[in-house]
């Protein structure tokens, strides 16, 4: 599929000829993101400045094409995929910082500024972004705001609508407007709430107004290890049992370790069943304090080689090896297929324990790296795309994963979104009603459905739920 | 049930989420006006309403249906009181950091339609911030739900958000779940009559305060919250004298039958309130940006007020006026440029205006 000539040129006449793209073997750049979907854009369109996104998205809507907003295309579940064709408006060309105010501890930035560029801008002000997905040396902060992401240290400082002040929105009709701001107690109905997490549904954002937060005068990091993944859990649920909620709280089971210890050397007991990684922060005094009682409910919990970084560098390097697991599972297998349910953290124990059992059940290496003092899972199933007969079986496990999250009155994704990975399984948790209100908004902001179309809900062109039978797979992208 | 002079044909109070979502659809298609209404404490917010015809009483839903102290979360009923509530999270260490004025007996359904928030704001948020899940009774009958029972997710569109202080215009507030919190392991209240210069020195201590509110006479009042040798070292920073924490409770007391809530951007904060008649009277959270002010009794101070507080990007509205004074000034001020985008949303939820027509700002 190709978009009619008349309309490409009009493209080139809004943003330049050298940004856009059309030509299959450029396309194919598009097609994915770090999920396993693929789907091939008919157009890859990078505008400059709002007022090129207003003008692309008016020729979208008189041309009825989709949009698919895209930064990075870091995504796990599938949010800027070009499930239906259009055009991927891709953002990466706005990036600049408008402003930092250390004053009132503000910033201001186009969608396509990288979430570390504008931590390390921050910085430079005794300021920190909070929101700190483990791809932030990637990902934009448009994508971050689609996503509602989250990151270790959203344990205690929140996730990213609860640090998203205002943005300008464009609309599907090509309006644009101003939603929140710097005063608190917007007036109306809270449109920017409702488009932070809206996957790209609701509108495409041009710029973002961001809260900073003072960088806080110390921070502890403690290492802990565990024989098995279920007293490590079991450390967690003591911890917040005992009404104490660290800055991050962060697990890694065996087969994690031992990617990450072969890929980062980060120090982390290859012998252990799981490790802990803590992260206190706040005064010096207050730190000690917690520290000590956080140590002891480590210790009541078996754990071993509980070590606290010295300095900066061993912090930064026990925290390289948390960040950069997904990349170091690698190592294993080529693919991963990667789930994001949040239990109650009670239920942490039970349902790592048969998440495990369906990785055995279903003979696949599954790695589980994630936010336990959120209860927000994240096993990856590790395998080979090219193993076509493995897809079936990681598909079906996950789904399994999934239910075994809802079943422990759970929710189907806590920071990556619903995109085209989980919209099948959207009635597990929604009933028919629940779900009608949120197409009301969804039909008042974007009536003719041409905004990501495809996501968030059960795809009423194939009720399907196996990703391999709704859309490509990279399988099939002779990326191999 | 009086709201702004106008009494009700019928007062409803069902026993349970269904037979309001059912009440609710009865109404709306036999084309009467409802106004749902909890502990009352805030039945001055908004426009004087167009009709009412029968009250909807939410406190016939005063069930705790879960709470899970490990899990740091619970659910409730609508008509439950933020007293009991916390009285109940109380038992395990924990509270719901809200602390509005015009208390107490404010029901949880009254604080998620209004978004009311107290000096705690400085440190926890608004309730935006700790909802995480809600379910409302539409006017078609239907209960949708939206978020859950977890601290963190992004399944589906946040329609919490959505209800979150719409006065109920989209929908009337049944049920909630919230993330709550451990309450803190020290706390001192201190007290300075240094005012806006102080208030400042205090926002900027690496420990800020957990609430800050100054007075239209310069008192200030801070709260110190953290472990006991955080707390120590911050209030030996800060050197003001130890006062008693029973502040607090009669603060968040305070009410008026024509008061007014500024929210501006922080740093217009003290600018907007210099605006205000000399004598004004005010308490004002100079980190968070609201005051509220007490005496909001004309319309040409309150129209003055307002200009001030829109010309630097907030608002003025009206928390309780005579109906006349709202009639003359309105009660939310000049909506924001989306307002027809807003209106379509609520005409998606309520097609009928069926929920207290008049009173919300569409």
């Amino acid at each position: 599929m190709a978009l009619p000539k008349p309309v490409l040129e009009s493209l080139r006449r809004i943003v330049g000829d050298q940004h856009v793209i059309d030509q299959r073997h450029d396309l194919v750049i598009f097609e994915r993101d770090a999920s396993i979907a693929d789907a091939l854009p008919e157009a890859v369109v990078l505008p400059g400045s709002r007022q090129e996104v207003i003008e692309v998205v008016k020729l979208a809507a008189r041309h009825r094409i989709p949009i698919v907003p895209r930064g990075a295309g870091t995504g796990l579940s599938g949010g800027a995929i070009t499930l239906r064709g259009g055009i991927a408006l891709q953002v990466t060309r706005m990036r600049r910082i408008l402003e930092i105010d250390p004053h009132t501890r503000t910033a201001t930035v186009e969608p396509g500024v990288v979430n570390k560029d504008l931590q390390a801008a921050a910085g430079r002000h005794g300021l920190f972004y909070a929101p700190d997905p483990s791809s932030q040396a990637a990902c934009t902060i448009g994508g971050n705001v689609a996503e509602n992401s989250g990151g270790p240290h959203c344990l205690y400082y929140g996730v990213t609508s609860n640090h998203v002040l205002g943005a300008e929105a464009v609309f599907a009709d090509g309006t644009v407007a101003w939603v929140g701001g710097d005063a608190p107690d917007r007036l109306g109905l809270d449109l920017l709430g409702l488009l932070v997490g809206s996957e790209g549904t609701l509108a495409t954002i041009t710029r973002v107004k961001v809260k900073l937060l003072p960088v806080p005068e110390a921070v502890v990091t403690l290492m802990a290890a565990f024989p098995t993944i279920e007293t490590a859990s079991q450390a967690v649920s003591d911890v917040i049992g005992h009404q104490i909620v660290p800055a991050a709280l962060e697990m890694m089971d065996q087969v994690t370790i031992g990617a990450v210890e072969a890929a980062y050397h980060a120090g982390y007991p290859t012998d252990a069943g799981a490790v802990l990684l803590v992260d206190i922060d706040g005064l010096t005094e207050g730190c000690d304090e917690l520290a000590d009682a956080i140590r002891g409910l480590l210790d009541r919990n078996e754990a071993f080689n509980v070590r606290r970084a010295a300095d900066a560098a061993e912090r930064d390097l026990l925290w390289a090896g948390r960040k950069g697991a997904i990349g170091a599972l690698g190592r294993i297998r080529p693919n991963y297929y990667l789930h994001d349910g949040v239990v109650p953290r009670t239920r942490l124990p039970m349902v790592l324990h048969r998440v495990s059992e369906i990785g055995r059940e279903y003979d696949l290496p599954v790695a589980n790296v994630f936010h336990a003092g959120d209860g927000n899972l994240h096993p990856n199933i590790l395998f080979d795309l090219r193993d076509k007969a493995a897809l079936e079986r990681v598909e079906e496990a996950g789904e399994e994963m999934l239910k075994t999250v809802v079943d422990a009155g759970g929710t189907l994704s806590g920071e990556h979104g619903i995109g085209i990975e989980k919209n099948a399984f959207m009635p597990w948790i929604f009933s028919p009603d629940d779900l009608d209100a949120m197409r009301r908004v969804k039909s008042v902001l974007d009536p003719e459905g041409l905004l990501n179309p495809g996501k968030i809900f059960p795809d009423p062109e194939s009720s399907n739920p196996r990703l391999r039978a709704r859309v490509g797979l990279a399988a099939e992208a002779r990326w191999w | 049930m009086v709201v702004d002079g106008l009494e009700p044909g019928t007062v409803e109070r069902p026993a349970s989420e269904e037979e309001l979502a059912l009440r609710l659809a009865q109404a709306a298609g036999d084309g009467q006006a409802v106004i749902p209404t909890g502990g009352g404490r805030l039945l001055g917010m908004g426009d004087p309403p167009e009709r009412f015809d029968v009250a909807l009483e939410t406190t016939g839903l005063a069930e705790i249906t879960e709470q899970s102290t490990a899990d740091m979360t619970v659910s409730v009923q609508a008509g439950v009181t933020l007293e009991r509530l916390n009285a109940e999270l109380g038992r395990g260490g924990q509270f719901l950091p809200l602390d509005p004025f015009a208390a107490p007996g404010h029901t949880i359904g009254g604080l998620v339609a209004t978004a009311l928030s107290g000096p705690l704001r400085l440190r926890y948020g608004t309730a935006r911030d700790f909802l995480i899940g809600l379910r409302v009774a539409l006017p078609d009958g239907k209960l949708a739900s939206s978020g859950g029972r977890v601290v963190k997710n992004v399944s589906g569109y946040d329609l919490n958000k959505l209800h979150l202080g719409a006065l109920g215009s989209c929908g009337v507030v049944v049920a909630a779940s919230f993330k709550v919190f451990p309450r803190p392991l020290h706390e001192v209240t201190v007290a300075s009559d240094g005012g806006w210069a102080e208030a400042d020195r205090a926002l900027q201590l690496k420990l800020a305060p957990v609430a800050l509110e100054l007075s239209s006479r310069g008192h200030l009042v801070a709260r110190l919250a953290g472990s006991e040798s955080a707390v120590k070292r911050t209030a030996a920073e800060l050197g003001w004298e130890q006062a008693d924490p029973g502040f607090w409770a009669d603060h968040a007391a305070r009410l008026s039958d024509h008061w007014a809530r500024i929210s501006v951007p922080p740093g217009a904060l003290r600018e907007v309130l210099a605006q205000l008649p000399a004598a004004a009277d005010w308490w004002a959270a100079p980190g968070v940006g609201v005051a509220h002010w007490f005496d909001a009794r004309d319309a040409e101070t309150v129209s003055l007020g307002r200009r001030a507080a829109e010309a630097a990007g907030g608002s003025l509205v009206l928390l309780a006026a005579p109906p006349a004074l709202k009639r003359q000034v309105g009660a939310w001020g000049t909506p924001p440029p989306t307002v027809e985008i807003m209106r379509r949303l609520r005409d998606a939820f309520d097609p009928g205006r069926a929920i207290s027509p008049g009173r919300y700002m569409v």
